[in-house]
């Protein structure tokens, strides 16, 4: 009888920290759509995003988890080389366990996973990457405007965000920087993954004042950008450059996206 | 009993996970493979650096499906264009037949070259057709491919290529030709237009050598 008590207690204290383990749900926001100038684009004009959904925050270490249970195909062991490199969540002990202090980065924003295993992450949610487009003009929001293009008081703010060393453990994701939109972690917390990060042609031949269908050659490009101010873009322009599908980054998370229906 | 056992594996796989494309693990790409010449070939196992990983589907210029395992068992070039480019793409194809001249001497059984379009809105397999007989590409050398936009993608990301589409019918984009030995992996990349040939000749003869 003892015996069984004790395996009761146990049980439900199991149960209970489960549970305020188990991950946050995976809410999203409505990211209203309108015209931006983007960093880089093929001509100078603005381009149009349509309204879309976001997720609110980084996917996490816990949500991570839980895809890898049902999917075993993209658990450490199992990847294949070409979709994620071998640092590929790194920092978890094993297959299924990400780190001696579970607790104390469930709620962090997962990082060292490569664009396959994000496209395939948010594709079982029934949603996909967002586009660089999509992704950039939400992080124009401070937290008071939708477009705080013009507020250098944010971009120095963002500057700064970005100069601070990696900690070493992430903070939780409800604790990072949220904008206007209710978007958490847009800024100061990790690199995100974009569904087309290859269409920047930062080795564009900028000079020529068309990268569209020339031969690509030659630096130089920042002289393509749009807005110099926004010193933090393009930074993100530049790192996601210099990616290549299978790499994994050890602050490179993603969040996942969704059209609105029609 | 054994192929019972992997069948029912492959099917709480895919009852466990999601609908959506898997990287193909090694049992579920030789299940859906169809039977083609390359069939020897095939039955290796794909090392883990194999393009043919992908187990997205393809039509060629005839309107047929293909998967890209069916591509293995011989080296192949590949680069990225589309139809109604006018700049660049006429000059890498133009690049590809400077190679395949080179390479009169092997049989079209050994080296194939393969074109995938960055356009498939308007790449339909009959426009494939049409630029191919136009640009009087030999059919048993030449494959032409399009497929989703989303596995396009995924394939131009493994070709390193960066592209952007402007929507106003131009595509900005990369020129790489790459070739992959016969198990698909990437062993050379040619970038830029124009460019000496030599070196992806020598790259594909090594190759040739080593079938």
């Amino acid at each position: 009888m003892h015996h069984r008590l004790t395996l009761i207690v146990l049980l439900a204290v199991f149960c209970w920290k489960a549970q305020a383990q188990k991950s946050l749900p995976q809410a999203m926001v409505l990211v209203k759509g309108g015209t931006f100038v983007p960093l880089y684009g093929g001509d100078s004009t603005a381009v149009k995003v349509q309204s879309f959904l976001l997720d609110v925050y980084p996917v996490t270490n816990q949500q991570y988890l839980d895809f890898l249970q049902k999917n075993p195909a993209w658990r450490k062991s199992a990847v294949k080389k070409i979709f994620a490199d071998q640092n590929y969540l790194r920092g978890w002990e094993t297959d299924l366990s990400y780190g001696p202090n579970p607790e104390k980065i469930s709620n962090s924003p997962v990082v060292s996973v490569s664009w396959f295993a994000a496209k395939a992450y948010c594709e079982c949610q029934g949603k996909r990457l967002a586009t660089v487009e999509e992704w950039e003009y939400a992080a124009m929001a401070s937290e008071t405007k939708a477009n705080a293009a013009n507020d250098e008081k944010f971009y120095q703010r963002s500057i700064e965000w970005y100069s601070q060393p990696n900690p070493t453990y992430l903070p939780p994701v409800q604790q990072s920087f949220k904008n206007y939109y209710g978007l958490y972690g847009m800024i100061g917390l990790v690199w995100e993954w974009t569904q087309d990060f290859n269409s920047a042609l930062l080795i564009g031949e900028s000079r020529a004042n068309a990268s569209l269908d020339r031969q690509l050659f030659c630096g130089s490009g920042s002289s393509g950008a749009k807005d110099t101010k926004n010193y933090v873009a393009f930074m993100r322009y530049a790192f996601r450059s210099s990616l290549k599908a299978n790499y994994t980054v050890s602050n490179l998370g993603f969040r996942c996206a969704q059209s609105l229906q029609p | 009993m054994k192929s019972l056992f992997c069948l029912s594996f492959i099917l709480a796989l895919a009852l466990s996970g999601c609908k959506q494309p898997q990287p193909a693990d090694a049992h579920a790409s030789h299940q859906a493979m169809a039977p083609t010449a390359t069939a020897v070939a095939t039955n290796q196992p794909l090392s883990d650096m194999s393009l043919y990983n992908l187990s997205s589907e393809w039509q060629n210029q005839n309107g047929e499906p293909l998967t890209l395992p069916q591509l293995q068992g011989k080296v192949q070039l590949m680069a990225m264009i589309y139809t109604s480019c006018t700049y660049a793409c006429p000059r890498i194809v133009a690049d590809l037949r400077r190679i395949e001249e080179s390479l009169d001497k092997y049989e079209t059984g050994d080296v194939g070259i393969v074109l995938v379009t960055m356009d498939p809105e308007n790449d339909t397999p009959e426009k494939l057709k049409a630029f191919a007989q136009e640009n009087k590409l030999n059919p048993d050398r030449w494959t032409l491919l399009t497929s989703s936009e989303a596995n396009i993608q995924e394939l131009a990301v493994l070709l390193n290529m960066k592209y952007k589409n402007s929507g106003n019918g131009q595509i900005a984009h990369s020129n790489i030709i790459s070739v992959l030995n016969a198990q698909g992996e990437i062993m050379h990349q040619q970038q830029g237009l124009g460019t000496d040939p030599d070196e992806t000749v020598k790259s594909i003869e090594a190759l040739l050598q080593a079938l």
